[in-house]
């Protein structure tokens, strides 16, 4: 899987990364960058969406609720409509860096994310994932990993 | 006016190449992994400080460099960049030695009459910055061995020029013999009971010593530190003794099937070379390392010199049996032509029967691959191989790229 992503501080307005300031990161002397966990509270992800880059939450915690009370997906999951009841909307997540126990990872694009509702109207993400190629595996030592947009790692 | 000799190697090579279309990565600690994901084999200066080295596991790395970002390697990429570097160098000089990927020597020419050496090293140094966005440490000297040494020293992004004997003397003494490339580990140890610890112990010691401690190899080193040019720049690659294809299984192979399923692919990856010298070979090994530790080989002759894929597997098949170990895990095969003879005009054998079929179907395989890519049309034994061919990056090896000395 994949419990964090970010993105260069410059890919996002500054209105956005303002906002955002508590999760904004510099590594060594590179640029800022704005990191997104899913441990963090509130989980949010960047997705393209309508055209637009938006910043929304990432899954669900609650238990109760009519959402699925994870933040990821499986592919086969995806393609088997099990998703269908839900109305989901296939967005990309844009990224520069994956972060999976303890290693980032640069990729290319962004990973692709399925974008449901809540039965408020507020928009949801979660994560795509599919079984981690051999690379992956031995790179995070997870058995699964996000489906990124144009490369697979 | 003496010949001088310049050193180019670029600094981090395959992290620069990186930062080159990832512009993001300037300035953070980055690390490149290997063909398996599983080791360091380029780490930048940022990195380097925290610790990793090349060769450094991944899961240890992690521990050292929390905020490191790691990379998937893409040699083809870096060839790219590689030979962009090499035209930038010709804009320079005639006369270049492609020693490898990210190292040329080069005959330094200052760029006018006006233009010392030390001011050409640096104007190379940031043309190449420019046209390939890469940064590289030029050094300078009267032979090759003293322009790597020095150009060590500027590392990184530097540009050195040691013209006279003083400047060679003072720097010499502060690096350790074992900066030499070839004398290292036991070279090293044989040497300093003569209180040869230094470059400049090497260089002040009588050249008969050197010579009987060291062998022609070692004196040969010898003169080059004294200033005598004796290793050429080679603008082309001497004809290859030997073609090898292989490297780690990616992974523990204990399945024979899978082990022979790597054989195959190594095989085909030989063929390719041996088109492309337009040599053919006599005999084939096949070497492998095993878990265990052990290094076991076996060797074929083969009677008529050939390229051609069925009598390669043959060979390859008798070999892989001579070096197999029952119940054994292997970790790394190669696959070596060693008897190399040319490919036109070669001495057929009483019993060898034109064959056209077969050069007809090697021809077609060849076509098909040409146009569609490489390993469109692969032997049927490598499907037991699917996650090596599903990865468009696993279909180029750093040691596929031609034409430069070393490794």
């Amino acid at each position: 899987m994949c419990v964090a992503l970010a993105l260069p501080a410059s890919e996002l307005p500054d209105a956005v990364v303002e906002a955002l300031a508590p999760r904004v990161y510099t590594r060594d002397t590179g640029g800022r960058e704005v990191r997104f966990y899913w441990r963090a509270v509130p989980a949010l992800l960047p997705v393209w969406w309508g055209g637009q880059l938006r910043v929304v939450r990432w899954g669900s915690r609650d238990r109760n609720g009519r959402l699925p009370p994870t933040g990821w997906t499986w592919k086969q999951s995806v393609e088997e409509g099990r998703w269908a009841a839900l109305a989901p909307e296939e967005v990309e997540v844009p990224a520069n860096y994956g972060f999976m126990n303890g290693v980032w990872y640069r990729v290319k694009q962004g990973a692709k994310g399925l974008l449901v509702r809540t039965p408020a109207g507020e928009p949801v993400v979660y994560l795509v994932c599919e079984p981690a190629t051999r690379y992956y595996k031995v790179m995070t030592r997870a058995e699964w990993m996000p489906v990124l947009v144009g490369e697979v790692i | 006016m003496a010949g001088f000799v310049a050193h180019l190697d670029a600094d981090a090579f395959y992290v620069s190449a990186e930062r080159v279309r990832h512009t993001d990565l300037a300035g953070k600690p980055v690390g490149v992994l290997g063909n398996n994901g599983a080791c360091v084999i380029a780490k930048s200066y940022e990195m380097k400080a925290m610790g990793v080295k090349t060769g450094t596991p991944i899961w240890d790395a992690a521990k050292l460099c929390p905020e490191g970002v790691y990379v998937k390697r893409d040699f083809y990429w870096y060839e790219v960049l590689s030979r962009r570097m090499l035209a930038a160098v010709g804009a320079f000089t005639p006369r270049i030695e492609y020693y490898s990927i990210d190292e040329f020597f080069f005959e330094a020419l200052p760029t006018s009459h006006k233009t010392d050496l030390a001011r050409t090293a640096t104007s190379i140094r940031d043309h190449i910055l420019e046209a390939a966005g890469l940064p590289v440490t030029i050094g300078v000297a009267r032979t090759r061995t003293l322009a790597k040494l020095f150009s060590d020293t500027g590392k990184p992004f530097g540009a050195v020029a040691v013209l006279d004997r003083d400047h060679e003397r003072e720097l010499l003494a502060k690096l350790p013999v074992t900066e030499i490339s070839g004398i290292a580990g036991r070279r090293a140890a044989r040497i300093a009971p003569y209180g040869i610890n230094t470059c400049l112990d090497l260089a002040d010691a009588p050249g008969r010593l050197v010579k009987q401690l060291l062998t022609k190899t070692g004196y040969e080193i010898w003169l080059e530190l004294n200033g005598t040019p004796v290793l050429p720049i080679r603008t082309d690659r001497p004809p290859h003794k030997v073609l090898a294809r292989g490297g780690s299984l990616m992974g523990n192979v204990a399945d024979p099937k899978v082990l022979w399923a790597w054989c195959v692919r190594h095989v085909e990856r030989l063929i390719e070379e041996l088109r492309y010298h337009s040599v053919r070979t006599t005999a084939l090994a096949v070497q492998v390392c095993w878990k265990s530790g052990d290094s076991t080989g076996g060797t074929t002759a083969i009677s008529t010199p050939t390229d051609k894929f069925d009598e390669l597997l043959d060979a390859a098949r008798t070999s892989l049996r001579g070096a197999y170990i029952p119940r054994g895990t292997a970790t790394h095969l190669h696959v070596l032509a060693t008897e190399l003879r040319r490919g036109q005009g070669f001495q057929m054998s009483l019993f060898d029967r034109p064959d056209p079929r077969t050069v007809k179907i090697a021809a077609v395989k060849q076509a098909v691959n040409d146009k569609l890519g490489r390993f469109t049309l692969r032997s049927g034994e490598t499907l037991r191989l699917p996650a090596v061919y599903a990865d468009p990056a696993n279909q180029f090896d750093i040691c596929d790229i031609r034409g430069k000395i070393c490794f």
